[in-house]
């Protein structure tokens, strides 16, 4: 009886949440499921139906052009994690711990923020008149008489891949970082100062080890971003850059379903071993 | 089974939290137009109890039930039973007036406009808010809240008002001065108030009865005047704040204790021997005194004035503090030597005595 | 901290780090004043001039560059950012109403959503078109298959902030008004809803301006050309040459989003203020 009434009150609100589970199942899981389905079927030159076969996986495993994506985007999310690491831990330590000004901070932070208010493929197209032959950085460093030559490495290569990409992504490592730094007692700080440890003590004993589950949300994000990445790939390389996602997008737009399909659990199992890695490190839910 | 006279009647309930009970088998009512204070110490479960009344919890085990109806399961919104919070819970972002029509607005029975004005006017007049009633609820200090709060509980013409610790946020001065209005405006409306508390004193002074509970239990209740008299347990004896207790030990109608052994004519059965003297039951005499009481040697440390009464701190031999309160109605108080021993005296019929053995 | 030495480095370096975020920005702005419609998306800039602007808005005569083909593109992006904003927003609510209460499963239900913001677009949406085009067989559109894919990507961030401020939310208040006799619905509707919206305005611009770019799973998962959002009608620019019209669309998409902000910005100044003047208020008397 009283059990009834305990069940009933607890579906009071409990209902709410039904809807958001739905759709995250119909919208994100499904369709998941569907690319690990799918990347069984038969795949002909103009059609695709059910019959499970492993065809697809073969090709895929067989394909130096499809393996070496898959190491393309490895290597790439690697450098790109470390440089958006590398040049975003010195602006979250200056934000985050250096300006005392509660105001400030936020204002720096904002001002970090705000390039994302525009699209990000015109942030993507942004590079090109910066990088190219006849770019900005050209002209510039020419002027400065620094090189004579324009160098020419600049776009369309592996090189200006990266370096869209960190400056896109590196944000998204500065935020996490910038908001953990910011929670550091000052008081513990003063406190090791007043014992006589040095700033290198100091950083590498407390401060780094407390910044910790920041580097970890920020490392999340970045991974998610990049690994997922295609359009930088494809606008930056000149299409000589082929990531995991390059191919997908390709193998689609040839109709090539069950490829496409084969790469996206690649794909998948490769973010789900970054993400679990990652998770396992720190635990979200109690970090928000 | 719910009876005429009772206006609510709970009926042995239970609330756990995670193993943790909050509530352990409460049996409890209350009569129309009467001031009940729940008293106990923070984790008696005495908020949990409210709760459960107001519908904001479902128990465990049992049945509430509320002019004779059982409501156990039936919605807070739909039980008519009024909650005042601690921290008044006020809805921040309307003004006064809103705030005090706002039962009558959006409730579940239609009262008309003029209706919802004019009852809103009188009841913000009757708190004593008159002119206040277009400022927002930050805008004012912490008394006025407490009047909106009870002001938005009263005007829905409840028969039953619980209220959590509702002067715990305030001020001891303010404190003084809401008790007594809270005790007016109860008369004046006709309603039973259920007051919870974990003040010893407001819970006796407020009260027209008095239940203690302690984690989870009742373990008494009766007017203020029978609780604060006769303690039932050493611990609501000791939760009253109001008896200098001795451990010892009773056996055949004998209290072993610091004070040496004395007869005792009547205990009161208790897991315990615990021997309670009322602060104000104590005199102080000189050493080398006659006494035909019990007497215990004690080392004067300080006193403390208190407005009505000077209570006077002295230590025993074995460490333990003991209080002597003085009142002034009954003359000056005497002046006492720091550091120097004095003789705690009382008579033997006014000492409280629990003990295994029980009545004698 | 040695702070002397290292402080001022540490601001040279922001300051570093700020240019290299909006060198590609000034760069941009730059060319998009440059003379049309035979000028390049390069330097040097032949002739300072507003064409690529005016062609944007058809103030040109017609050239051997076609315009950017965003008219139509902008308006479904912004209706379906709309739709997006508008189902994120309640579902964000709702779910984080109900996790206000432990379940059982509560930390699979949130990682499922949160999960929703961490796989890539190129996932859910080739998902997603597998589903509607090989399985159940019904065409794509942005105002369908796209549309339920923009909202499993922004819930879980409006989900995110709503939980933020519930958390914060004390619920003494909501028992107060069904003491009062309202029902939880008009409860929610009067007092919960009014004192959440700053969080709820929040979730709308993430919800909003998260949909609005959104390029990955419109690209799978919305149809053909006439299915274009703006985010496609640029890319498709990008296989083709690039002319600075792209590039005054850029400032242009630039300044309304920050429009936007202003607005975001403005209305939460004005909530935080009222909050502000109210306090002082209670200090003063």
């Amino acid at each position: 009886m009283t059990g009834a009434i305990v069940e009933a009150k607890r579906k009071g609100t409990n209902w709410l949440i039904v809807p958001g589970i739905v759709w995250m199942a119909l919208f994100m899981v499904v369709p998941i499921l569907m690319i690990c389905y799918v990347s069984f079927w038969t795949q002909t030159t103009f059609n695709i139906s059910s019959t499970p076969t492993l065809a697809s996986w073969k090709q895929f495993f067989s394909s130096d052009t499809y393996i070496g994506a898959l190491w393309t985007t490895i290597r790439i999310w690697l450098i790109v994690l470390a440089t958006t690491f590398i040049i975003g831990y010195p602006t979250a330590l200056f934000v985050g711990l250096f300006v005392k000004s509660k105001t400030l901070s936020t204002v720096l932070l904002v001002i970090c923020v705000i390039p994302f208010w525009t699209s990000f493929l015109i942030r993507v197209l942004a590079w090109r008149p910066m990088l190219g032959k006849e770019g900005a950085i050209n002209i510039i460093l020419m002027k400065l008489n620094i090189i004579s030559q324009p160098i020419e490495v600049l776009l369309f290569t592996e090189l200006s891949v990266i370096i869209g990409m960190t400056q896109i992504y590196c944000v998204f490592m500065v935020g996490p970082i910038a908001f953990m730094l910011g929670r550091i007692d000052r008081n513990i700080i003063e406190a090791a100062r007043d014992l006589g440890a040095g700033f290198g003590r100091i950083f590498w004993k407390i401060i780094f080890p407390l910044s910790l589950p920041g580097v970890v949300v920020g490392a999340i994000f970045v991974s998610v971003m990049v690994l997922g990445e295609f359009a930088t790939a494809g606008a930056l390389s000149g299409r000589k850059v082929n990531l995991l996602g390059n191919i997908i997008v390709t193998q689609v737009g040839s109709l090539k379903w069950a490829m496409a399909s084969v790469t996206g659990v690649i794909l998948t199992v490769v973010m789900g071993i970054v993400i679990a890695a990652f998770l396992r490190i720190v635990d979200l839910k109690r970090e928000l | 089974m719910a009876t005429e006279t009772a206006i609510f009647e709970i009926d042995g309930v239970s609330k756990s939290y995670g193993g943790v009970n909050a509530l352990d088998g409460v049996t409890l009512r209350a009569g129309v137009n009467e001031y009940m204070s729940l008293l106990g110490p923070s984790g008696s479960g005495k908020t949990t109890l409210l709760r459960v009344i107001a519908g904001f919890e479902v128990p465990d085990s049992g049945r509430v039930y509320f002019e004779g109806r059982d409501i156990t399961s039936l919605p807070a919104n739909e039980r008519g039973i009024g909650f005042v919070f601690q921290n008044f819970a006020l809805f921040p972002h309307l003004t006064v007036r809103k705030n005090v029509a706002f039962g009558m607005m959006h409730g579940n029975t239609r009262v008309s406009p003029s209706e919802i004005d004019a009852r809103t006017q009188s009841v913000i007049d009757m708190v004593g808010l008159t002119g206040m009633e277009d400022r927002g609820v930050e805008q004012i200090s912490g008394g006025q809240r407490q009047r909106v709060a009870l002001a938005r509980t009263l005007v829905m013409q409840p028969k039953l008002v619980l209220l959590d610790e509702p002067l715990g946020a305030l001020d001891a001065n303010l404190r003084g001065r809401m008790r007594n209005e809270l005790r007016a405006i109860r008369e004046r409306m006709g309603v039973t108030f259920l007051h919870v508390t974990g003040s010893e004193t407001e819970a006796l002074a407020m009260g027209d009865s008095v239940v203690v509970l302690d984690r989870g239990r009742i373990i008494q209740a009766g007017t203020p005047d029978g609780v604060y008299s006769t303690p039932a347990s050493p611990a609501v004896a000791h939760f009253l704040n109001r008896f200098n207790m001795f451990d010892g030990n009773l056996s055949q109608g004998v209290f072993t204790g610091p004070f040496g052994a004395v007869a005792v004519t009547h205990a009161t059965q208790a897991k315990d021997d615990v021997y309670a003297i009322r602060y104000d039951r104590v005199q102080v005499q000189p050493l080398g005194a006659v006494t035909s009481g019990p007497a215990l040697k004690a080392t004067y440390i300080a006193s403390e004035y208190l407005g009505s009464s000077v209570m006077n701190y002295f230590e025993t031999a074995d460490g333990k503090l003991c209080e002597v309160e003085h009142h002034l109605s009954l003359g000056a108080p005497e002046t006492y030597e720091p550091r120097q021993q004095y003789l705690l005296t009382w008579a033997a019929d006014q000492a409280i005595v629990f003990g295994k053995e029980g009545k004698l | 901290m040695e702070s002397r030495t290292l402080k001022p480095v540490l601001a040279a370096y922001l300051v570093a780090f700020i240019l290299f975020l909006y060198g590609p920005f000034f760069v941009l702005g730059i060319l998009s004043f440059q003379q049309g419609p035979d000028g390049g998306p390069q330097f040097p800039i032949i002739e300072w001039s507003t064409y690529w602007y005016r062609q944007i808005f058809g103030l040109t005569p017609p050239s051997r560059i076609a315009p950017l083909p965003v008219g139509e593109a902008l308006v479904r992006s912004l209706v379906l950012a709309f739709m997006t904003m508008v189902t994120s927003t309640v579902l964000g609510v709702m779910s984080a109403q109900a996790f206000r209460r432990k379940f059982r499963g509560s930390t699979f239900v949130f990682y499922l959503i949160v999960l929703g913001m961490m796989v890539p677009g190129v996932l859910t949406g080739l998902g997603t078109s597998l589903l509607a085009n090989n399985v159940i067989g019904i065409s794509r559109h942005w105002y369908t298959t796209a549309f339920a894919t923009h909202v499993a990507y922004t819930f879980p961030f409006a989900f995110l902030v709503m939980l933020a401020i519930l958390n914060r939310f004390d619920g003494s208040v909501e028992e107060a008004s069904w003491s009062l006799g309202v029902n939880p619905w008009t409860t929610f509707r009067k007092v919960t809803f009014p004192l959440i919206f700053p969080g709820v305005l929040s979730a709308m611009l993430f919800a909003f301006t998260l949909s609005f770019d959104e390029f990955p799973r419109s690209l799978f998962a919305a149809g053909g050309t006439e299915d274009q959002t703006l985010p496609l009608a640029i890319y498709g620019t990008f296989s083709v040459e690039i002319h600075p019209n792209i590039f005054a669309f850029g400032v242009l998409t630039t300044l309304f989003s920050f429009a936007l902000l202003s607005v975001y910005g403005i209305l939460m100044a004005l909530s935080v203020r009222r909050a502000r003047k109210l306090a002082m208020q209670e200090d003063i008397a």
